[in-house]
């Protein structure tokens, strides 16, 4: 896959604090990149860096291969942090000009106006102020102005903040059409449970330095599936002697094995059947929490695993 | 500059559309008329009717009489006698209870506006000049019109009784007094009153207008600040792009209003003869020399000032933050017309000239003192034309610098949330790239 935007050493700092460390990462054309890390990691300082708002103190970013360009600005579509609109103007005015801006013409918008506020159940509002909306379709009126002028690269920063479950959805449903279409997704969040629903390629960061990068799949392989979740009838002590187990930890309904990482675990499903009725045996993959944990050593408290939406 | 554009259009839409619009149209004349013209033209009003005047003589040396028969000079604009005197009382000056009570007979007439006024005439007027004047109130040409009308009367009664071989009458005409008749070079009438309401007018509307489209850009851009769009707005355009877009944007705005308004000029212009200016004087008013040099400095104080509240609104982060700066920019559009009553009388002296020239006071105080000269043709052979040009000039080239220095800070405040800037960082913010 060819690559979309590259960032080389980049280093920003802030009076006494380093924001960003010596950051280095790239973005595959056509896929979902996430930034994931604490709050204060530094995520939006580099996302800001990218859309070219601040200037990074060191190091340089990359579109395609090449310096960023002004007209770079037309082809992305950024949601800041913290979002806010024209609160006096109207929907259409609103999207129009925000399109207009990105030197979007006009009719094209037009045409498509109406499917978009359709597809976020805003079509009934086209007409009305912005402070007549709710916060939530507001927050839904903003992704449309975000995605309407058909960008390369969409930037969503905590892209989840604010959005109930159910809008959640429908704008990660919006995100797998626009990535089927070639356009690049770069997003950031705190969140790890939906980043890990959503991305093809991660790059966790702390303190703004870069923890790990790679595409997901890699990721969790590298950090090994060394665990067993095994549901059964019986009493199953016998297992704690099997070669490989390194840990035996016993729930209600089913226990967990923590294995060396030169264990069989078809061997163990094997031994394990051979005794008695297996209700559920799953190979367990390390989730993105545990795996920031594992190699950034945050203390949980920081991290937010459930996807409670960020305050 | 074609982003620039949709910023434009937006900015001047977003003012042009709203009632306040039309509503600043027509109230702000009518606020300026209220607080300028109004109470200069009600006091120097005329009354519409006849004025009626008692006498209380306590002389009995025809005081009364002979006053009179003065009065009988001025006349209202219908042709009407301007005073009437009713009734003459003769009381000896001995005799208090009369006085008492013919004094409580005209108070009730007064009071009950039969009568407009009355005099008293005590006893030896001539000697002590020892005469009062009762009434409900007084008016400024009543008060002097019977000032130098009792003069007169006294002083011919002092002159009868002295010694001189000369007739009453004509050491009165030889010591007569006159009314200075005011005129401007090339023998044009100046009517002082009307030039300064009028010079004051053209200051108003640069400083109204400053000040009111000032603060709204200033509040547009705290709220994209509070709001956060400004973060997709610099996503979209640079910085620079959306300073000048919305100080155009609104700058349009301020220009239809401005233009409406000159349109209503020139049709009262077309009307003056009811109104009672002068031709002279509207004449400087609205000459095309004049107001092309107030349409520049329109534009240029407007640019200047604006840019300065564009600055305040993106190192703040609320309104009440910004009230302290703007001070000093309300004083500095002010303080022309605090000092006109000095500007009116020293046109052209130093100080005056000096502060002219000093860029942020350039727009109001050249408008005041072109206004008090008068310019009829454009030719550098008259001084002020000269200065207002260096004038001109001086501020282009002020406001380009605050431009530069504005924009360098601008792009940096406008992201800045939370606290407001110390003035090192400031200064350290200009030295960025």
């Amino acid at each position: 896959m060819d690559e979309y935007l590259r960032l080389e050493n980049i280093c920003k700092s802030y009076e006494t604090k380093k924001a960003v460390d010596d950051l280095s990462l790239s973005v595959p054309q056509g896929c979902i990149y996430g930034i994931i890390g604490p709050n204060g990691a530094g995520k939006t300082t580099t996302i800001r860096m990218i859309m070219n708002i601040i200037v990074p103190d060191s190091g340089n970013i990359f579109i395609k291969g090449a310096g960023v360009t002004k007209d770079f600005r037309n082809r992305v579509g950024y949601l800041p942090e913290e979002r806010g609109l024209y609160k006096k103007m109207t929907l259409e005015e609103i999207i129009k000009f925000l399109a207009e801006i990105k030197g979007f013409p006009v009719r094209k918008i037009v045409e498509s106006m109406d499917s978009w506020l359709e597809k976020m159940s805003l079509l009934d509002y086209k007409g009305k102020k912005v402070e007549e909306l709710s916060k939530g379709m507001q927050q839904k009126l903003q992704f449309i102005t975000t995605l309407i002028h058909q960008p390369e690269l969409i930037i969503l920063d905590e892209l989840f903040s604010g959005l109930d479950p159910l809008n959640i959805e429908l704008i990660k449903n919006i995100l797998l059409e626009e990535k089927r279409r070639g356009t690049t997704i770069l997003f950031s969040t705190h969140v790890m449970e939906q980043a890990e629903k959503l991305c093809d390629y991660i790059c966790m960061i702390n303190n703004g330095r870069k923890v790990l990068d790679g595409r997901l799949a890699e990721v969790k392989s590298k950090f090994g599936t060394n665990s067993i979740q095994i549901n059964m009838e019986g009493d199953a002590g016998f297992i704690r002697e099997f070669s490989g187990v390194k840990k035996v930890t016993e729930f209600p309904n089913y226990i967990e094995l923590k294995l060396s990482s030169d264990a069989d675990s078809r061997a163990i499903l094997k031994e394990v059947a051979d005794r008695m009725t297996i209700r559920r045996f799953e190979i367990m993959e390390p989730s993105l929490y545990d795996i920031f944990i594992n190699v950034a050593g945050v203390k949980p408290a920081e991290l937010d695993r459930e996807g409670k939406a960020d305050v | 500059m074609s982003k620039m554009w949709v910023i434009i259009k937006r900015e001047y839409a977003q003012v042009v559309k709203k009632k306040s619009f039309i509503v600043g149209i027509i109230l702000t004349p009518l606020f300026m008329v209220g607080i300028t013209v109004l109470p200069a033209m009600l006091a120097s009003k005329k009354a519409d009717d006849t004025q009626k005047i008692a006498v209380i003589d306590m002389d009995n040396k025809k005081v009364g009489e002979k006053f009179a028969e003065s009065l009988t000079r001025y006349t209202l604009d219908n042709g009407l006698p301007a005073y009437e005197v009713t009734d003459i009382y003769y009381i000896d000056p001995n005799d208090t209870a009369k006085l008492t009570e013919q004094r409580a007979v005209l108070d009730s007439l007064v009071r009950a506006k039969q009568l407009k006024s009355y005099l008293i005439i005590n006893h030896k007027a001539e000697v002590n000049d020892s005469i009062v004047l009762v009434a409900k109130s007084f008016g400024f040409r009543t008060n002097s019109r019977f000032e130098k009308r009792l003069s007169d009367v006294l002083s011919g009664i002092r002159l009868d009784k002295s010694d001189v071989n000369l007739e009453v009458d004509s050491i009165l005409k030889l010591t007569r007094r006159i009314d200075l008749m005011q005129q401007a070079p090339g023998g044009r009438e100046r009517d002082f009153l009307t030039m300064y309401l009028g010079g004051i007018v053209f200051v108003m509307i640069i400083f109204m207008t400053i000040i009111g489209y000032g603060q709204v850009l200033m509040r547009s851009i705290i709220e994209e600040k509070n709001s956060r769009i400004i973060e997709v707005m610099i996503s979209s355009v640079s910085p620079f792009q959306l300073m000048a877009g919305k100080i155009i944007g609104l700058g349009l705005a301020n220009l239809t209003q401005v233009g409406i308004w000159i349109v209503i000029g020139i049709g009262i212009y077309n009307f003056r003869g009811s109104l009672d200016i002068s031709a002279d004087v509207s004449a400087i008013l609205f000459n095309p020399v004049f107001l092309s040099f107030f349409l520049i400095y329109l534009v240029i104080g407007y640019i200047m000032y604006s840019t300065l509240f564009a600055l305040i609104g993106s190192i703040v982060n609320t309104d009440k933050e910004a009230q302290n700066f703007i001070f000093p920019i309300t004083m500095s559009l002010i303080l022309p017309v605090m000092v006109a009553m000095y500007i009116i009388q020293e046109p052209d002296s130093l100080i005056t000239v000096t502060l002219s020239m000093i860029p942020i006071f350039t727009p109001t105080m050249m408008i005041l003192r072109m206004n008090f000269i008068g310019v009829e043709t454009f030719s550098f052979a008259n001084p002020i034309i000269l200065e207002a040009t260096i004038g001109v000039a001086i501020t282009i080239l002020s406001t380009l610098l605050i431009i530069w220095l504005t924009s360098k800070i601008f792009r940096i405040g406008i992201l800045m949330y939370g606290k407001r800037p110390t003035l090192p960082e400031i200064i350290k913010w200009m030295r960025y790239n």
